[in-house]
Parts: C-alpha cells; structure tokens; sequence
C-alpha cells in the first residue's frame, strides 16, 4: 500500500474570537471558542488526488492553511510526506505547492519572469534551475507572452495560471490547491482542470488535496472525495462508494444527503 | 552561509527591481534634498552666532549640527519604520503568505526585506550631504570615513532591534508603531538632533543619557565633522554595540512568537 503523502489525525482548530475598538488588544490572548475543524482524520496516499468538499465556512480552507504551515492546529496532527506541519514545518513547505484561488500575492511591477526567479530561488532552485524550470512552465501553461510583462498588466486568469504555476516551480510532491478555479471563467477554468489532470496528476508522482464547490471539477479530478459540515469530515471514500453509501445518484446528491440539506432544493448549477 | 547571503542579494534585488519601475522618484527625492539642504543652509544663517558655535560640540557652525541631526534622523526613520513597512507591504499585496511558505528562514525573510530601504536611505543622505557640501559649504574635510561607516552601521544594528519590535506589535495589533513614535519623540527633545543635550534640564540630560540616540548622534558628529577615528568613538560605539546585542536577538524572538500567535489566532493576512 502506498505511503500517505498527507496524514491528518485528529485535527481541530478554533480561533479567538473577533474583537473591534480598544478589545483588539486583548484579542491576539484570547480563548479560542470559535470551531474551524472539530477533530477530523483522514490521509492522502502518494499520487492521490482528494478533493474536499463542503459549504463555505465548512472549514476546507482551515485545513489546507494549517496543511500550508500558514496555520497551527488547536489539537491533533497534520504531516507532508511524514513531516509535522507544526514542529517540521520547513521540511514540509520543501514538499508542498500551495494555490489559492482567491489570494495570487505577486509583486505587481515585476515582470512574471521576475517574480518566478524570486520564488523560485527562495525555494531553493539555482538561478539557471529556475531559469530553465520557468521556460518549461511558462510553456505548459502558456504564459510565454505573459513572462516580460509586469503582473499588473496580466489579466485574472492569466495571474491563476502564473500562480499554478510558482506553486510547482520547485516540482513539489504534494499540491494544496483551494478553490483553484474560482476566478476563471468557464473556458480558463476548463483548461485549468485539463491542465490539471495531463499534465500534473498523469504521471502520479503528486499527490493533490484540493477545496472546491464545483462538482464537475471534483468528479473529474478526485479519486476520492472527503465531504466536511461545520468542521467535521462526514464521510471520505471513491465517488462510487459514496453514491452506493448513501443511495445517491450524482455527487450533489451525495452532498446534500451527508450533510442532511437533501429535503433542500437542488442548486441546479452543480455548485455547492 | 553562501545562501543566506544569496537570498539576502535575492530581496534586495527584489526591491530595487521595484524601485526602478518608478525612477521619477529618484530624481524628485535628490530635488528634495537640495531644497531640504538650502533650508537649513538659511535657519543656521539665520540664528548662528559666535556664542552658538562655541556651545556646539565641535564648535563648528549650527548648520552642520543641524543637518548631521537632520540626516540622522533620517537613518533612525528608516531602520524604526522599515521592517513594519515592509511586512505591511506583503500583507497587503497578499505576498505575505507565499513568502512565508518558501524556504526563507525567518530572520533572512526579516533582514531581507530591509537591505533596499537601509540601502537607499543611504543614499538619499549621500545626496543630502553632497548638496550641503557642494552648494552650501558642509565642511567634510576633516571627516572620518571609517567612523563614519562604522557609526552608521553600529546603529543601524541598534535601532533595527527596535524595528523589528515594531513589526511584531503590527503583527499582533494590526496598526501603529509604537517604537517609532517614543523614540523619534523622545530623541527629538532628548537625542540632540537639532541642539546640544547640554542646554537641556537635568532630568532631561538623564534621559537623554539613557537614549541611545544621544550617543550614535554624539558619534556621527565626532567622526564626520571632528574627524574622531574609531579608538577614539570606542565608547558610543560600544554601548550601540551592546543595545544591539541585546534588542536583535530578543526582537527577532518576539517577532518569532508574534507570528506564531498570528498562526494560531489565525489574524496573519488580517489587516
């Protein structure tokens, strides 16, 4: 059996809870008491793609920033390739790519080459390793017009590619992706997800957990599908077990059976 | 050591790669130092006397007092704002997160992001000082370059410590610089930028004495307008020395643990 690229035991986070005026002073100390993720387990083997599931506020992106090292757990573990996220986090962030839909971070005046080369080199690439490792991506992502033109200057789903793309410069083994094609229009998002499975999930040696509401996207990138509500994981397993476990038809089905909204109506636009 | 020092080159090149896209403003910023020169080329003509000069430590004219402290102003600006500046700067641009999820350690990450601004303040006060000396007569031929360099850098190692506090108050608070708002405040009365400590009260003097300001000030002057070598700086320089020793390693734990609240509060991106 394969090793698991990403292994979450018991995991929970809570936060403080927000605070305004003179009371954000005490805020940073505060108990946290507002629950992100409630104890969740589950692992993602080496070649894996798992995609979660769950409504906004589900707590999808609390697991991918503490996965990140962006975050620490309130309780339990998170480990990349073996590695805690909390006491080994450098030897994680070797291991992993991270893309956020909503959040690109470049420096808008320089040029998409330039901004590659930095992040790049602080991932420890050589200048000529990067250098190379640039024109290659910027050639399976297109961005060949993009690389000598400032940022600012590129448009959303241009900027979503660039960031796909810093995300694997140092050929990462596991790939956090949250809501990747959420600023894309249908035909960049298309792409993206075309792009996605040839190019990077194809040849198995990277293991992929990625959020998302769109329910084509999951179905077809995921071998398996972890559905969360209100910070616990409801279920985890293929596509098909879930469907035969709940009786289900359609993934939106499997969805709003799990998380107990199947008396709801149906979104109709296969997003949740 | 070779990497450190490459990823340090790397922030750099970053930043200066960002400053060349708006080269207007090196060209307003020299303007502003010769207009910055002149004015206090004309208060110093303005107020000076001979009793004055005598009361001035290297008896020079209150001109070249003025602009050293003006200038070194400028220098203290620098190291008490650049580090917050610069985290509130990848915050905003949502650089932040992908710059801590490389494989940049957090006081290379720190350092980095204040190499360009330390760099280009120095070059802004170069400036400042090359008008003074060009147009308005700033003695710089007595000057003690070593000195001066090892002043500069000696205090810059001591107020970055400061600095960096303050970038781990943003961190946690949000807004504000405390640091940078008690000591420019209080060096401004008790640091002798713009007169003499001497002229002061004596609880004053006390607190002046305290203030590192004070001595890195009293340092620059000796070495750039008294032509003091090091031996002779050996005092200031080594009280300087023992404030950074003691701040840079105790701020960049603070600033360690603050951002570990953030992660666990979860407020790092939060502005």
């Amino acid at each position: 059996m394969p090793a698991a690229a990403i292994s979450v035991e018991s995991l929970a986070k809570s936060f403080p809870p927000a605070r305004s005026g003179w009371r954000t002073f005490f805020q940073p100390f505060e108990k946290p008491t507002a629950v992100a993720l409630a104890g969740v387990s589950f692992e993602v083997r080496e070649g894996e793609a798992l995609a979660l599931l769950g409504a906004n506020g589900a707590g999808k992106s609390t697991l991918l920033r503490i996965l990140a090292t962006l975050l620490v757990p309130t309780r339990g573990h998170a480990r990349v390739a073996g590695h805690d996220t909390v006491h080994q986090s450098r030897d994680v962030r070797r291991r992993l790519g991270y893309h956020a839909g909503t959040d690109h971070g470049f420096y808008a005046r320089l040029t998409t080459r330039e901004n590659l080369l930095f992040f790049g080199q602080l991932n420890l690439l050589s200048s000529s390793a990067a250098a190379q490792r640039i024109s290659q991506l910027a050639e399976q992502f297109q961005l060949g017009e993009a690389l000598d033109r400032q940022v600012r200057t590129l448009s959303t789903g241009t900027v979503q590619r660039l960031s796909l793309a810093r995300a694997l410069l140092h050929r990462p083994s596991v790939l956090l992706l949250d809501e990747p094609t959420r600023s894309l229009d249908a035909i960049a998002a298309a792409e993206f997800r075309r792009f996605l499975k040839s190019e990077i999930l194809r040849h198995g040696q990277t293991s992929l957990l990625f959020a998302s509401h769109t329910l084509p996207e999951v179905e077809l990138l995921a071998d398996r599908v972890a559905v969360i509500d209100s910070g616990r994981l409801l279920a985890c397993d293929t596509l098909s077990t879930l469907k035969l476990s709940t009786g289900a038809s359609s993934l939106e089905e499997v969805f709003l059976r799990l998380t107990g909204h199947d008396t709801a109506a149906s979104t109709g636009d296969r997003v949740v | 050591m070779i990497r450190i020092l490459r990823e340090l080159w790397l922030f750099f090149w970053r930043d200066l790669s960002i400053a060349r896209t708006y080269r207007t403003v090196f060209v307003l910023e020299a303007i502003e130092a010769l207009f910055g020169a002149a004015m206090f080329y004309y208060v110093a003509r303005f107020v000076d006397t001979p009793a004055l000069q005598h009361a001035l430590p290297q008896g020079g004219s209150y001109f070249a007092f003025s602009l050293v402290g003006f200038v070194f102003l400028d220098y203290l600006n620098a190291a008490l704002d650049t580090f917050d500046r610069s985290l509130e700067d990848a915050r905003d641009s949502g650089t932040l997160e992908h710059l801590l999820i490389t494989q940049t350690s957090l006081p290379v990450f720190v350092a980095g992001s204040a190499i360009y601004p330390f760099v280009a303040t120095t070059l802004r006060i170069v400036v400042y000082v090359a008008w003074a000396a060009a147009l308005f007569g700033f003695p710089l031929g007595a000057a003690n370059w070593l000195a001066v360099f090892a002043v500069l850098l000696v205090t810059l190692f001591a107020f970055s410590g400061l600095g960096i506090l303050s970038a781990s108050y943003l961190l946690l608070f949000k807004r504000g610089n405390p640091a940078k708002w008690f000591f420019l405040g209080v060096s401004s009365v008790a640091g002798g930028m713009l007169f003499p400590v001497s002229i002061l009260p004596d609880w004053l003097q006390f607190v002046a004495r305290l203030n590192p300001v004070t001595y890195a000030l009293d340092a620059m002057r000796a070495s750039l307008l008294g032509g003091a070598g090091v031996v002779a700086l050996w005092r200031p320089l080594a009280i300087l020395l023992l404030f950074a020793t003691v701040l840079l390693p105790l701020s960049m734990s603070v600033f360690a643990w603050s951002l570990r609240r953030t992660k666990i509060t979860g407020t790092l991106t939060h502005s």
